[in-house]
């Protein structure tokens, strides 16, 4: 019989509050996709070349999890409120017949679990399913080919999900519990809404809602302007103020609404106007404090979603090669290296092979007076050029020794990078011979450079010299130019006046990142020879994959095979799949965890608005009656309560999409988050913007449905007297 | 076809309760007449079926046979739309517990008829001024309910149940949930607005201090009228109060045929 009962009620429970049963099931599904983080495809993908990284990342999901699990407990509190609250005349009812609290708490329990086993069934096929999307759409948008797809189901995920639900759900019921313990059987049996219906004083609201304003202004201007002072440390006063400022902004908007309903008279007459004002802010007023935090939860929301979206948009980045242009770079001088790329089995994965040497410049073999070794180059000449090339400002703060240390950035005039790089560089330059910077010019189709003997080139790396053309240094090559009419040399190497050969194209010297210096001389072989200093000395083999290749199967997937049998051969080796594996790992780490935060986030506020909506509804039913009585159709009173649900799910939104926008705003000008593909902002934007409204306009929806369902089981229930 | 002198025409009211094999008579062919201007009270003990008597009139109920006609309309006929259209605007209520709506002041509750049905707010205002100084409740039309007296209350209730001109007036127990002297108020005010107004009440009671002021009573028990009492023209209210009391004891003695 008392099983009977639990099995029963916990039935009509679900059946009775589908928003209950959904908020548990949204619950449970949303710890499932955070804990089967792991199994994604391109986590597993990734795992491959940053492991290290992916690791501190995967070791950084319990704390998201327990932050989620934190999060979740308030939401199944709330909702386990709500649904007791409904059923309060029944516990009532209860005792009253006789049942011991003891035991009716112990029936709330087995309920609570027989609900909780049906959620964890529902939320982890529908977190599976989820889970599986995510991991096939992600694998699409990186590409289709290049991650080889795995069912993600993972039993570690559902463990944990398991037991932290159970855990969160089974001490929501406990408080909740304790709390009917102590509440009296009539208080059950004839729990109304606590009638206060004393809106506060006019000026007390009125300073409410100035201070708010002000509070929330004031949190505006620090985000806005100050986003960076003490060490970002002001944005927490930010965050602090604005909660406050909303809190306060909230309380005050109620008595406002008073106002409105007193001045509109006119439209008064139009039905159930006022009714829906006065619900509206009873509604708010009563609860300002929620609805503020939901507010402040869906401007969370926004800016994280936005994040998270800007961080994916940079997945097309992911995809644009850098300067770099060879795929593999193996780290090998010896024979057996070339030997085995020329082998029939690399043959076809190897093109434009190509002995990469490099080393350091020797130091003249006498040292200086204060014993420190002295530099074989004198580029004196080209100094004073460059110097002399430079905006004024800076040739003072140069020439007046004001300049101590240089910055290499793009905002800089070309001449200053130059200038900054050589000082640095130029007493012990990196020295490049000319058939290795021959083979790379042949790979993208340039002419190779045949030097003079007294004649070098300047290579800069345009991973760390911006440029606007990888192909030309304007500045450089003017004052060469110059020099070159007056037959002057601007630099001398060991006493022997050189040349300097005019701006040549510039790429990355290897695959990814085993060479990495910022400039270097590119001298003739035999320069090359006599110049180096053989204990810096070091080689690569550098290939790319053959273009038809890379035709025939995408370069990906040839990519993949090539790394496979270097794998196999024990060559040290690296290749472009880590540069691309490094990027879109930022991107994954970077979108993941935000737009899973951002989405959690808005569900918690749109379910909290929802129950707390239906909870108001429930308790003021009987107005509902009146109304009908006073003569109301029910059409009346389906109408209203459709505009009660809009305005209470608008006015927290409002406010939020502002404050968003605000944060948004700072975030762009302070490059926290970066548009930087401009075709896919609008598309982007859209969806998000979309799926947010989406999901307000499910909850909308749902929301009203269930309170028209409440207006329909009004009936008039007359007392035989 | 409207038969002149009549307001209210009750015939033959039955309401039963329950299935086939257990039904319970709440009504077993009740009629009467409401005459313009009448203060009529309905009295019996509890389960007499006075109170459904009233929510069949009021529309609230559907009788299971017998009609009900206000101003010769068959409104026991009426589907619920036009149902609708009838309560609030020609039938006023008043409740033993009010039914302000609690978030709504004085005045909003009060005008909340006229919003329903749509009627021009802007004519309504010198009829709500009226109304308020009537019934004494001028300084409270701004407060919320909460902040007001039950006698309080039940005069806003009153005046709401009054700002639209109904027909008539149901009143159920309207002095129930009030002290002796805020229902003394309450009755001298609606005896007020039936005198000097003209407007028809027809109110259910078993307090018979508030049966008084009425100018007929009818006596109901087991879902039949049983006996009428009515004021003489010149008689005081403290007389018609003994006489009530008077039948009330023989009631009670048990002798069903008081005359």
């Amino acid at each position: 019989m008392f099983s009977r009962l639990i099995y029963r009620n916990a039935k009509r429970n679900r059946k009775e509050n589908l928003i209950y049963f959904a908020t548990l099931v949204t619950a449970v599904a949303s710890f499932y996709i955070i804990l089967s983080l792991g199994r994604q495809d391109v986590i597993l993908f990734l795992k491959e070349f940053e492991s290290d990284a992916i690791d501190k990342l995967l070791a950084q999901m319990p704390i998201v999890y327990l932050f989620s699990l934190f999060l979740l407990f308030f939401l199944t509190l709330f909702a386990n409120r709500y649904q007791l609250n409904r059923r309060s005349k029944e516990f009532g009812l209860y005792l009253m017949l006789g049942m011991r609290k003891e035991r009716l708490i112990l029936q709330l329990l087995a309920e609570g679990f027989i609900t909780s086993i049906l959620a964890l069934i529902g939320g982890i096929l529908i977190g599976g399913f989820l889970a599986e999307i995510i991991s096939l759409t992600v694998s699409k948008l990186v590409g289709q080919g290049i991650i080889g797809h795995q069912i993600s189901l993972s039993v570690g995920a559902i463990f944990f999900t398991i037991v932290g639900f159970l855990f969160i759900q089974f001490i929501a019921l406990a408080i909740l519990g304790g709390r009917l313990f102590n509440q009296e059987v009539h208080q059950l049996l004839y729990e109304q809404m606590d009638k206060k219906q004393d809106m506060g004083h006019l000026k007390g609201n009125v300073i409410n809602i100035l201070v708010g304003s002000i509070l929330l202004g004031a949190a505006y201007w620090i985000v806005l302007y100050r986003f960076m002072d003490f060490a970002g440390l002001i944005l927490f006063a930010a965050l602090a103020l604005g909660s406050l400022g909303t809190i306060l902004f909230m309380r005050g908007f109620a008595k406002l609404l008073g106002l409105l309903a007193n001045m509109s008279e006119r439209k008064s007459t139009k039905g159930l106007h006022t009714f829906t004002l006065r619900q509206f802010q009873e509604n708010i007023a009563n609860r300002s404090t929620s609805v503020a935090v939901t507010s402040i939860l869906i401007m969370l929301a926004i800016i994280l979603l936005t994040d998270g979206a800007s961080t994916i948009m940079g997945l097309e980045n992911v995809y644009t090669r850098g300067p770099a242009i060879y795929d593999f770079t193996v780290n090998s001088d010896n024979q057996k290296a070339e030997q085995f790329l020329t082998s029939e089995k690399m043959v076809s994965y190897v093109e434009d092979l190509n002995f990469l040497e490099i080393g350091q410049m020797k130091y003249q073999d006498e040292h200086g007076e204060d014993d420190l070794p002295l530099s074989l180059v004198d580029w004196s000449k080209l100094r004073e050029q460059l110097i002399m090339a430079l905006p004024s400002n800076y040739r003072e703060q140069i020439l007046s020794g004001e300049m101590q240390y240089y910055d290499i950035s793009s905002e800089n005039p070309e001449a200053l990078n130059l200038f900054g790089v050589l000082e640095i560089d130029a007493t012990k330059p990196y020295l490049i011979p000319e058939t290795s910077y021959n083979g790379l010019l042949e790979a993208i189709g340039e002419t190779p450079l045949n030097l003079d003997s007294d004649e070098i080139a300047l290579y800069f790396n345009p991973d760390f010299m911006p440029m606007d053309d990888v192909d030309i240094m304007p500045v450089l090559d003017r004052i060469l130019e110059d020099a070159l009419e007056e037959r002057q040399s601007l630099m001398s190497i060991n006493d022997q006046e050189v040349f300097i050969h005019p701006s040549i194209p510039m790429r990355g010297l290897v695959a990814d990142r085993s060479v990495e210096i910022t400039s270097a001389f590119i001298v003739p072989d035999q320069m090359f020879e006599q110049l180096l200093d053989t204990e810096t000395y070091v080689s690569y083999w550098n290939f790319c994959i053959p273009q038809k290749l890379q035709e025939q199967q995408g370069l990906m997937k040839a990519m993949m095979e090539a790394r496979d049998l270097l794998q196999s051969s024990g060559f040290e080796f690296e290749s472009y799949l880590q540069n691309f594996g490094r990027k879109l790992f930022y991107v994954v780490a970077g979108s993941y965890t935000t737009l899973y935060l951002g989405f959690l986030f808005l569900i918690i506020a749109c379910t909290v608005i929802a129950l707390q909506f239906l909870t108001q509804m429930k308790q003021t039913g009987q107005r509902y009656v009146t109304l009908s009585v006073l003569g109301a159709k029910r059409k009346q009173m389906k109408q209203s309560v459709h505009r009660q649900v809009l305005l209470t799910f608008l006015l927290p939104m409002s406010l939020a999409c502002v404050s968003g926008a605000v944060g948004i705003r700072a975030m762009i000008s302070f490059v926290i988050i970066y548009f930087d593909d401009q075709v896919l902002l609008y598309p982007i934007a859209l969806t998000f913007a979309c799926l947010v409204l989406g999901i307000f306009v499910i909850y909308g929806v749902a929301v009203a449905r269930s309170a028209d369902h409440e207006i329909d089981k009004l009936r008039w229930k007359p007392n035989i007297d | 076809m409207v038969r002149q002198g009549k307001l209210l025409e009750v015939q033959d009211l039955q309401k039963n309760y329950g299935k086939k094999n257990n039904i319970t008579k709440a009504l077993n062919g009740v009629s009467f007449d409401v005459l313009p201007g009448e203060f009529l009270g309905i009295m019996g003990p509890s389960g007499s079926g006075k109170t459904t008597l009233l929510n069949c009139i009021a529309t609230i109920i559907k009788p299971t046979s017998g009609r009900v006609l206000l101003n010769g309309e068959n409104i026991s006929a009426f589907d619920s739309k036009d149902l609708a259209e009838y309560r609030g605007s020609r039938i006023g209520y008043l409740f033993q517990d009010f039914e302000l709506l609690d978030n709504l002041t004085g005045q909003e509750n009060i005008l909340l008829p006229l919003s329903i049905h749509g009627i021009d707010f802007a004519k309504a205002h010198t009829k709500l001024d009226d109304l308020a100084f009537f019934l004494e409740i001028t300084d409270i039309l701004n407060k919320f309910p909460s902040q007001m007296s039950g006698g309080q209350k039940q005069r806003v209730a009153a005046a709401r149940s009054l700002i639209s001109n109904p027909d008539i007036v149901l009143a159920d127990e309207p002095t129930g949930a009030l002290d002796t002297r805020s229902a003394r108020t309450l009755m001298n005010k609606l005896e007020g607005i039936n005198r000097s107004r003209g407007r028809t009440i027809l109110m259910v009671s078993h307090d018979p201090n508030a049966a008084s002021f009425c100018s007929r009573i009818l006596f109901i028990q087991d879902g039949v009228i049983f006996h009428e009492l009515r004021r003489k023209h010149d008689e005081s209210q403290e007389k018609f109060y003994e006489r009530i009391l008077h039948l009330l004891a023989q009631l009670g003695g048990g002798s069903v045929n008081v005359l």
